[in-house]
Parts: C-alpha cells; structure tokens; sequence
C-alpha cells in the first residue's frame, strides 16, 4: 500500500532547494514545521519520561550508602604519587627529575597538616596507638554528620615530608605512601596471627591490618634493601579505629590512615620491581586487578 | 568403439548449461558486497589502530585485534550463509533437471542396445516410438504413420507427420528431420543421429538465450537501495564524529576506535542472513504450492508483478481437448468440462442421445492404453488423436466401460479419417441378437456430414431435412464455431437386412455401402477447455492489479473464447471487432479508447512500430495476442517493460527461453517445459497450473511486506547501539556498550525473532491492491527510516541509558558524577577514583563495573527489542487484530532473545574479549517500563493512522 510520499527523481541540487515547490530537502517550510514541532514535542516527552524514571530510580537510592558494594571491595590498595605505569624514575642529584614526586606527595599530604584537622566538631583525636574499629551509628545524617580520627602527618617520620621536604628522593631513599582504597563501610579484618609470614608476625598488632613491602620477584628481593615504614604507632600497616568509612556526606573530611614506606638502600641504576600488599580476612587479590589488595611499583635510581 | 572415438570428439549429447559463474567468484561476492566492506573496513581500521597502539607500547591491550579478528570472522561466516542458501536453493532446479533420466534406443553393430541419450553420437541410428522424446537431431530413415509434436520449437501446436522425404530445403520445414527434445506422439521410426548437443537446433536456440541480458531483480535493487541508505548514514555520522572527536582533542587513535564503533553500531550485520532464511523460507513454502523459485529474489520479484504474459494451452487450459457442448433435438447441451468432468447433467433421455452416444463410442479408433484399471479415467493415457481421446473419454464417463461395448458391437469395417474426406465411418454389428441389421456410423466436419444425409433424428424420430431444421444447424453450427470450439457432425444409419445379410462382405475401396441419405443425429463441440481454478485466479489478479495478458499460437476466436471464458476478457467488455459488429460500423469508425479489449494476431503484431504496441499496452486492459510465434512473446516482454512494467512469463517451448529471460520473472511449466526454459526461467511451476502463479504473487507479495517489518525491526536497535558511542563521545560517560555486546545484538538475540516476522500473516487483502511501483514504493521509505531511526531507535536508547545510569548508580556512580568522567575513568594509572559516595575505585574496579554496564545495556535493548517484535507484526491493524499469538515463531524468537541474554550474562559471557558480567535480577526488568511505552506509542501510532488515512499522521508516521 503505497501511500508514502515519493521521492521525486532528480538531481541532488534540486533535491535540497526546488525552487518550483518551495521545498528544502524534498519539504515545504510548512512541513518542515510541522515534522520539527512532532519532533520537539515528541522528544519533549521522551525527555521528560527518562528525567522522571531516573528521579524514581535515585528515590530507591539512599543518599549516605551505596546500594551494592560488590565492585568496589575488596578494596584496592594505591600509593602516592601516582604516576603513569607506577615506575619511579629519578636521579637524586637531579631535583627536577623527582619533583613531581614530590609535589605529588605534599598535595596528597595537604589534608594531613595539623592546620587542617583542627575543627574539634568534625575531628577527634582516636589515640596514637591502634585500636579497636569506631562505630559511628547509623548510615544517616539524624546525628548529624561524624566525626573523624585525626591522623597526624607527623607519624609519617622520614617521610612527612616535614623533615625532608623531598621524601628522601634528593638522598636516593625514596618515600612512596600506601593507602587502603575508601570503601564505604568496610572494616578491614587483620588477618590471624599464625597465618602469616615471620617477618610480619613480628610488628604483629591485632588492630592493625599489616601492609608488607618486598621484590616482586626472587631477584629483586636482593636489590630492595632495608625498607622502612612509618605509621601510627610505628606499626607497619592501619590501624582499626579509622573504620569504618561513613561516606562522603557524613565524613566529608574523613582522613584514611596512611603507612609511608621508604627503601633506604635501594639497588641503583637497575629496575627494581616491588610489591606491597596488604594482608587481612576481608582483603582478596585479583589476577586481573593488579590493585586489589597489592601493587606494585618499579624503582629506578639512577646514580649518575 | 568408433562411437566412443566420435563421443570423445564431440562431447555426451547434453546441451552444456550456461555458462555458470565459478563458485569462488560467487562466494567471494557474498564477501565483499553490500555490508561486508564496511565491516571490512571496521576491521581494516581495528587492525590499524592495534598496530598504532603496538608501536607505541608493546603490551597494548590486544582487544582491537581480537574485535579486527571477530568481525572477520563476522563477514566470512554471513557471507558463507549467504552462499550456502544460495547454492542450495540452486541445486533445488539441478536436481529437478536431473529428475528425468533419458535412454535412447540405439541400434549399434546390428543390434539393439539402451543407452543414455547423453552418449549417443553422430551416425547412431536411433529407434523412437510413440511417446518418447527424440534424443537427438535425426534424419528420418523409415517412418509408420510417426506424428511429433514441434510446438517447443516452431509454436505449431498441430502434431506433424514425419516420413523419410526431403520437403523443404530448410531443415526446420523439412518433414524427414526430428529435432531433438521434441516428441513422439504415435508411431514409430528410425533415423540417423545427424546433430548432437549443443550442435542441435534446440541447442543453438538455446545458447542465444543466454546471451539475452538478465536484468537485476527488484529486490535486489530495494536492498542495495537500503545498503545505501544505511552505509551512508553509517559512514558519514561516522566522519562527522570522527571530526568532532578530533576537534574535542581526543587522540587520533581514540578518534579511529569510535569510528570503528560508529560503523559497526549502523550496521545491521545480522540482516542479510536474515533477509536470506526469509526468503529461503518464502520460496519453500511456494515450492510447496508448485512454484520452485531458483532464484530466491524472484521470490519478491513475483510479488510486485503487474504483468503477467501467460501461454493458453497447458497454463490456463487443460491442455486436453475435453467435450465441450452437444446439439441433438435442436438444443445445445452444455457437458461438464472441468477436471474430473463427474457432472454430466445434460437431458439422456432422448432417444437421440441413445443413437447419437452410440455413434460416439464406435465410431472412434482411440483406445486406452492396457494397464490401466485403477488410473481414474481422466488421467488414463489414450492411444490416438486429440479429439477422439476426448470423445472416448466422455463416452467412458457418461456410459461406462466403452471397450466391452464395442467388443459387442463388434466393428465390421472402417474408413479412417483423412483430410479429402474429412470423414470417419466404421459399420458395426448391433448388440442386439435380433437385430440383423449392421450400422452404419459417422462422423466429421459437420458441412460435410450433412451433405451425406437425407433426414434428420429429433426426439428418436427419423424426420425429413427440411430448410428449418438445415437452419437450426447451421445457427448452432455457428454458435458453437463461435466459441472457439472444434465442432463434429455425427449421423448414421441402419443398413436394410435385406440388402445386407450378416455374411455381406463389405469392401472399403469399392465403398460398396451407401454413404448418403443418411440419418443426421447431432453435433459435439471440443474443446481445451480451461482449468477450474484459473477464471477465480484471474479475478484475484484483476483486484490485485495486475494485468493479465493472453499470448498463445491459437486461433483468435478460440484464444478469445477461452479468454472470454477465464475472465482475461470479462463479460462485459468488447474487443473494436465486437463493438463495429453491435453498431454495425466497420472497424476503422469505432473509438478504440471505447474498447477495454483487444485480441490481436500475430500477423497485425508483426506489422505494429513499438510505439503502436506501446499504445495498444497502455490503452487496453484485456489483451489477447493469438497466432504469434513464440519470437513475438519477447517483443511483447519488452513493450510491456517499456511500460515500466514488472513482466511475469510463462512459457514452455524452447524458443519461449528468450522471453523468459527477458522478463523480470519467467515461469517455466514444470510438466510440459522444456529443459531449456526450464533452464532460462526464473520459477518453475511444477502443475503447469495458472493459478499456481497468482498464489505465488501472494507470497512474494506477503515477504514483500515483511521483508519491510524486519527491516524496520533490525534498524531499529541500530540507533539504540549508536547513541552509546555518540554520547560517549559528547557528554565524556563511561562507554555504555561495547562493540562486542553489539555484535551479539545484532547476531545473536535478534536474528532469530527478525527472522521469525517473515512468518507473519497479511494484515488486510494484499491481493486487494495494486502492485507496488518500482519506483514509489519502496522496501525502505523515508517514514520507515524515520519511524525506526528516530523514533522507535531513540526511545531504546533512552531505555537502555536508563539501565546502564541504574546500574552504575545503585553501585555508588550517580549519573550527574558520570559526565565528563571519561578522562578519569578511563585513567589507567588512577586506581582510587572517587565515586559518588567517597569510595575509591581502582581501574579494574571501574572496568568491570563498565561492562556490567555493556551488560545491563545489552539486555535493555534486548527486552526492548520484545516490545520491537511484537510491534512490528503489524504495520497498520493493532497487534491485537493480529492476533498476539497467532505467529508462533515469533514466541520461538522471544524466547531465544531471552535465553542468548540469560547464557551470555550467566558465566558464559564472562570469557575474556567478551566481557558480559552477570547482572542482578532486578536490572533484567528496567527497561521493561520502555518496552511498554515503545508498546503503547505503537498501538497510538496505528490507531491514529487507521482513523485518520491520508492525514498528516497517516503520510508520516506510515511506513
């Protein structure tokens, strides 16, 4: 049944203007008007049922918790700084080729400055030694919003960039800073006391979720060297009390524990490959998620 | 062994096929035409941008290698489909060809051996007896009383006798050559092979039909029209983004993938494989109404005939010559001419009919072939001419078992018939022991029977000729002459006892028997009459719209009696002849705009310009062309062409197979066709049967129609797959779907339920409105683009990001966080991106939640694509009308959508390169609010264009 308008044979100029019937592109202005004023009214609605279904979607959605947390834990676990494929080039003697290291380090470190932690309404201090997990209520704002743990910048040592403002990388020992990723909620389980390796059991806390540093590979373990990690309490991991994270509304100033790392006798002038990796109950590893849980991260000092 | 050497110089004696495109040829088309060069484009540019990302970093992420490999593979495996259904609907005819083994009586070293026809070689002799096809061209050696049937070749229906003298110097006039593939009607001969294969007349025939130019299908054109359409949106959104992305700073790498998505998203990949099984499964369901389509686009080409140039005998007729009409006792009797000719309701009562019905059954030498008892009579084979089978026949079905009571009217002496006298005698004992008397039986043309009686039987009465009872005759004479038929005139007599004791020896040559004043009883007109079916036939292609045009080799008053008879001239329409004769004018004075009808003659046809034929198509409705050869069918093919017309064919003869070629469809007759036109045709139909043609129409009409649906169906996702990237690339958001996901879209849940729309009813008559115009209606119209683009295709999109906002919010991404996010979340070395809630995303974390989104996308446009389904059943009528469940397959197509998408977001997706993830329960359903709108918008669309027809609505949102 052919009712459709043809389309009328002939060469393309005449196709966009035909002077004969006044038309543009095959229609008459009155035309045009007509399918643009469907068409505006057409979208109009359209656009009106997508803005409603999605205001209805956000009223099932609180605003304090996210709905499902199976994609975002377990948590990753990232350094600063951060740089492109995580390899960390530099010569000491060379300020500029580890500035941005540095500036890197001492933006992530802003919020860590006695200055800024000094509101008592929105800070409390959580004590210098870990502790057990800090329960905060509900997932609401009836309280208001909560408070957080200060986590002073200082406890960072060697690597607050207060002592040495280039975290070590002038002098070849170079500070990375670990942090455990936010995860709304989530309260980091250490892991059991005998089921982890010698050399952690040693700096053993029950409220400290342990982060170790070591080579990648076998070869690599002989070039790492001496690590040292700066925490609270001197314990090479974080501690408990700073879980869990209420999220951004309730704890928008919410400061997550950090551990600095420093390899004071790196091997020089070669790649050294290391991982970090934290070790807890509710803390998985991904083959495909080099960040989950771990990372590693290439150094390389070059001497001269 | 000369014959083997002979054999290896000349080749088996088969005509050689035409010259077939190599296989390789043809498959390496159905890879390169139509979608295939975008998409290899697509996988050209995948290749391109891996090689980019390798130079530039040796551990690139192999994903736009393996999308470059998958759609390879995409290409080789539909262009593999496409030709695996092509070859098979071919070998469909070969087969068909090879159904028909042919062996040849072969006298070789003084003895007599069957071989293959195809083996024979010059210099054979070569026995042919009634009934066999002559296996080669032959020279006439010896003949007893051989007839062949030549109408394949020179269109001379009349069997022609065949004797060892030379008659004409031209070999096709000559009566002492039997050309090959004609046959044998009776009699046997023997003759020398002296032309094999493609040497033979037939052969040369044949080989000039294949050098007559084929046209493209009609739908052909229709979808290289919509290969057009699509590719040029695809290609130009394509640069217009590709500029855009460039102007927005993008690297040119990143430009070159969304092109490549771009592509791949307009392209309806899945389609041609589509368009192929619906077609395939069109011409399966035709096959099995008797028309084999060898080329699956003749399938639509059929559907949008106008024109349909069918032979007389055999297609619209019977081909049998069958008792048409009697007169005795001064009145014309109808007989019952259909197909099983049961209802014989004409007056037996009469006395006359006694006599006249006795003479019918004597006075015939056709017998019926021995061996025979359980074939209905109808079908039984007769030995003899046309005519007295048919009288046979009916003496058969009125009075039963002809053979017993000739043996009791045992036949004394006879008089063939021959063309001097234009008689037939036979003298017969009675079948009553006490009556003596021998009877003297007759028949002929009628003049001359009449000439031989003195008396005339009315009512079982001898009565004297009178001048009133001479004009009775001759006006039913005329009557009957006038309708075409072939009329006989029947008398007899009873021979005094006296003059002829029983021991009388009659003697033929001498005629010592009288063979005037004799008793005139009444007269029986013959006739091919047509089949039952094709009058209701040609009245469904009359409101189809389509013409219907008589071309036979026949005498006009016969071809217009039967054209008359089958509706190609309807009752109430007249030829110029017909309307000079009503007003007594001569011809040249009458209007010949007055005259819906013609009948022309070979003859006028021979002296018409091609504009006067052009003037004749145009101007008349109902057109008869008798006595034409069959090289004036192709004339009138092309007049009809020149009308912009779509010309169906039907023929049968070998010189036909130009003609077929010609015409946008040529029907070949499956039964009485020859190989050749077997071979030039695009259809063949296997009952010969007119009728058989117009059903066909339907179909190829009804695919027609849902050829559309399922295109509208398949573009409609196509946007819904486009959007994503054009968003992605605008507004910054995390990539909505994947150029994978969209591949299995296309060629995963939807191939199924598009293909299953092919099996959708009519909504109205289609047989009811005219055949589409070529060039006006088109398979793909703007309001079809339109409605399916922007309408429908946005809708879906919106859906489908109203799926992929839910999902990426309900896990901490609320869709104001996601705009311009792409940077960031696409950071390979950002491992703690912060979500809406404060939580700290690593890159995997993010990419996995990505695909999550592909996912939910993905199954948002499939649960969309359910509402798609079902709201292209129909076009105009509500689902509803339709009938929901009517369509069975559409509920198979459904169901194989829901459980692709179960299998892939279930595990299987998981696989790497794929990158489905399972999606909660929950999300399967979010777009089921979309697929109701897209539901209801539908029924208001149609609703409205079924209440307000030629309104602006109806003229936009049609399609």
């Amino acid at each position: 049944m052919a009712r459709g308008k043809a389309k009328e044979e002939g060469s393309w100029k005449k196709f966009i203007w035909n002077s004969e019937k006044k038309e543009f592109l095959g229609r008459t202005g009155g035309s045009w008007f007509k399918i643009l004023l469907f068409y505006l009214i057409f979208y109009g609605c359209l656009a009106g049922i997508f803005i409603g279904t999605i205001q209805v979607m956000l009223l099932t959605i609180s605003e304090f918790q996210p709905k499902y947390q199976d994609r975002v834990a377990p948590p990753g676990l990232t350094q600063v700084p951060q740089i492109q494929k995580t390899e960390i080039s530099f010569r000491p003697s060379d300020p500029p080729s580890f500035s941005a290291y540095v500036v890197s380090l001492n933006r992530f470190l802003e919020k860590y400055t006695e200055g800024a932690q000094k509101d008592d309404l929105e800070f409390e201090d959580c004590g210098d030694v870990p502790s057990d997990y800090k329960e905060r209520g509900d997932y609401n704002n009836e309280q208001g919003k909560k408070r957080v743990c200060r986590f002073r910048r200082e406890w960072l040592g060697n690597c607050s960039g207060i002592l040495d403002e280039t975290f070590g990388y002038s002098s070849g020992k170079p500070c990375i800073i670990i942090k455990l990723n936010r995860v709304l909620g989530f309260k980091p389980k250490p892991p059991k006391n005998d089921s982890l390796e010698k050399d952690l059991m040693m700096r053993y806390n029950p409220y400290v979720l342990p982060v170790h540093c070591t080579g990648k590979r076998e070869d690599d373990k002989d070039k790492v060297g001496i690590v040292e990690y700066f925490g609270l309490g001197g314990y090479s991991g974080f501690p408990l009390q700073y879980y869990p994270y209420y999220g951004k509304l309730l704890q928008p100033k919410y400061l997550q524990p950090l551990l600095a790392v420093q390899f004071t006798n790196l091997t020089t002038d070669t790649e050294v490959r290391i991982e970090c990796k934290a070790y807890g109950e509710n803390i998985g590893y991904s083959e495909k998620d080099r960040f989950q849980g771990r990372f590693d991260v290439k150094f390389e000092i070059k001497s001269s | 062994m000369r014959a083997a050497e002979i054999l290896a110089r000349d080749g088996p004696n088969v005509l050689s096929p035409p010259k077939e495109t190599p296989e390789i040829i043809k498959f390496l088309k159905q890879m390169i035409g139509g979608f295939s060069s975008l998409l290899w484009a697509g996988a050209v540019l995948c290749f391109i941008a891996y090689l980019i990302e390798f130079s530039k970093d040796k551990s690139a992420s192999l994903d736009n290698l393996y999308l470059g490999g998958v759609l390879i593979v995409v290409v080789i495996l539909t262009g593999m489909f496409a030709y695996y259904q092509e070859a098979k609907s071919t070998n469909i005819i070969a087969s068909f060809t090879k159904m028909i083994p042919r062996n040849a009586l072969v006298i070789r070293n003084g003895e007599k051996y069957e071989i293959p026809a195809e083996h024979l070689v010059l210099g054979d002799i070569v026995e042919i007896k009634g009934g066999d096809q002559i296996p080669a061209d032959i020279r006439i050696l010896t003949s007893q009383g051989c007839k062949v049937d030549n109408s394949s070749l020179t269109g001379e229906s009349e069997p022609q006798f065949r004797s060892c003298e030379v008659t004409h110097e031209n070999p096709l006039e000559s009566k002492n050559i039997g050309f090959y593939s004609t046959t044998c009607l009776e009699g046997t001969a023997t003759g020398m092979v002296i032309n094999t294969g493609d040497r033979t007349v037939i052969g040369r025939i044949a080989s000039l039909a294949s050098s007559v130019g084929h046209e493209k299908t009609p739908i052909a054109i229709e979808i290289e029209h919509f290969v057009h359409i699509v590719a040029g949106v695809a290609v130009s959104i394509g640069i217009v983004f590709f500029i855009i992305a460039i102007c927005m700073k993008y690297r040119v790498l990143d430009a070159v993938i969304f092109l490549i998505g771009i592509i791949l998203a307009n392209v309806p990949e899945g389609l041609v494989a589509a368009v192929t099984v619906s077609l395939s499964l069109t011409a399966k369901r035709m096959a099995k109404k008797n028309c084999l389509v060898k080329n699956l686009e003749a399938v639509e080409t059929l559907g949008s005939t106008s024109i349909i140039c069918s032979d007389k005998t055999g297609t619209l007729t019977q081909n049998r010559m069958t008792v048409a009409h009697l007169w005795f006792d001064n009145e014309i009797y109808q007989a019952d001419t259909s197909e099983n000719q049961k209802d014989q309701i004409f007056d037996q009562s009469s006395a006359t009919w006694t006599s006249l019905s006795k003479i019918v059954m004597l006075c015939n030498r056709a017998e019926f072939k021995s061996g025979q008892e359980s074939v209905p009579i109808m079908k039984k084979i007769v030995m003899g001419d046309a005519s007295e089978a048919a009288l046979l026949k009916f003496s058969e079905v009125v009075m039963g078992d002809v053979i017993e009571r000739r043996k009791k009217n045992r036949k004394v002496v006879e008089i063939p018939f021959n063309s001097v006298n234009k008689f037939q005698l036979s003298i017969h004992e009675t079948d009553d022991p006490n009556d003596k008397r021998f009877l003297l039986v007759m028949k002929g043309a009628p003049e001359r029977i009449l000439e031989k009686c003195s008396t005339i039987m009315i009512n079982g009465q001898e009565q004297p000729l009178d001048e009133s009872s001479v004009k009775a005759f001759q006006d039913a004479y005329m009557e009957l002459g006038g309708l075409g038929e072939r009329v006989l005139g029947f008398c007899h007599l009873y021979l005094p006892e006296d003059e002829f004791p029983d021991n009388y020896s009659f003697d033929v040559e001498s005629m010592n028997f009288p063979t005037s004043d004799l008793c005139f009883v009444g007269l029986i007109s013959l006739i091919d009459p047509p089949r039952s079916t094709v009058p209701d036939a040609v009245i469904k292609c009359r409101s189809a719209g389509i013409k219907v045009i008589m071309v036979t080799g026949d005498h006009p008053i016969t071809a217009k009696a039967i054209a008359r008879s089958v509706g190609i001239i309807s009752a109430n329409s007249e030829t110029v002849e017909d309307i000079a004769k009503r007003l007594k004018i001569p011809v040249e004075k009458v209007n010949k705009r007055e005259a819906k009808a013609a009948v022309v003659s070979g003859m006028e046809l021979k002296e018409m310009s091609p504009e006067q034929l052009d003037e004749l198509l145009a101007n008349h409705t109902e057109i008869v062309f008798a006595r034409t050869s069959p090289q004036q069918k192709l004339v009138i093919v092309e007049g009809c062409q020149r009308q912009n017309a779509i010309v169906a064919v039907t023929g049968d003869g070998v010189n036909d197979s130009p003609a077929l070629k010609k015409a946008d469809i040529g029907i070949a007759m499956g039964c009485a066709g020859s190989d050749a036109a077997k071979i030039a045709a695009d259809m063949v139909l296997l009952d010969d049967n007119f009728s058989s043609i117009v059903t066909g129409i339907e179909e190829g009409r009804l695919i027609f129609d849902n050829l559309k649906k399922i295109i509208a169906f398949t573009l409609t996702k196509n946007i819904a797959e486009l959007i994503p990237f054009l968003i992605f690339i605008i507004a910054g958001v995390p990539l909505p779907i994947g150029t994978i996901a969209i591949l299995f879209i296309d060629l995963g849940t939807d191939i199924i339920p598009s293909i299953a729309l092919a099996y959708e009813k009519a909504e109205s008559d289609i047989m009811n409105r005219k055949p589409r115009h070529k060039k006006k209606d088109r398979l793909v119209n703007h309001q079809l683009a339109l409605y399916s683009y922007l309408q429908i295709g946005i809708l879906q999109s919106v859906g489908g990001f109203f799926a992929y906002f839910t999902v990426y919010t309900v896990q901490g991404f609320k869709p104001d966080l996601l705009l311009y996010l792409r940077p960031l979340w696409e950071n390979d070395s950002l491992n703690d991106l912060e979500d809406s809630y404060g939580q700290e995303w690593t890159k995997y974390q993010r990419q996995y939640l990505e695909w999550t989104g592909y996912t939910a996308y993905f199954v948002a446009v499939m649960v969309q694509q359910i509402a798609d389904v079902i709201i292209r059943k129909t076009r105009i009528n509500s689902v509803f009308q339709q009938g929901l469940f009517r369509n069975k397959y559409i509920w198979v197509g459904i169901a194989s959508q829901i459980i692709i998408a179960v299998i892939l977001s279930s595990g299987f997706g998981s696989i790497p390169v794929l990158n489905f993830t399972t999606l909660r329960i929950q999300y399967w359903f979010v777009a089921v609010p979309y697929a109701i709108v897209i539901w209801l918008y539908d029924e208001f669309r149609k609703l409205l264009v079924r209440h307000y027809p030629g309104s602006w609505w109806d003229k936009t949102m049609y399609y």
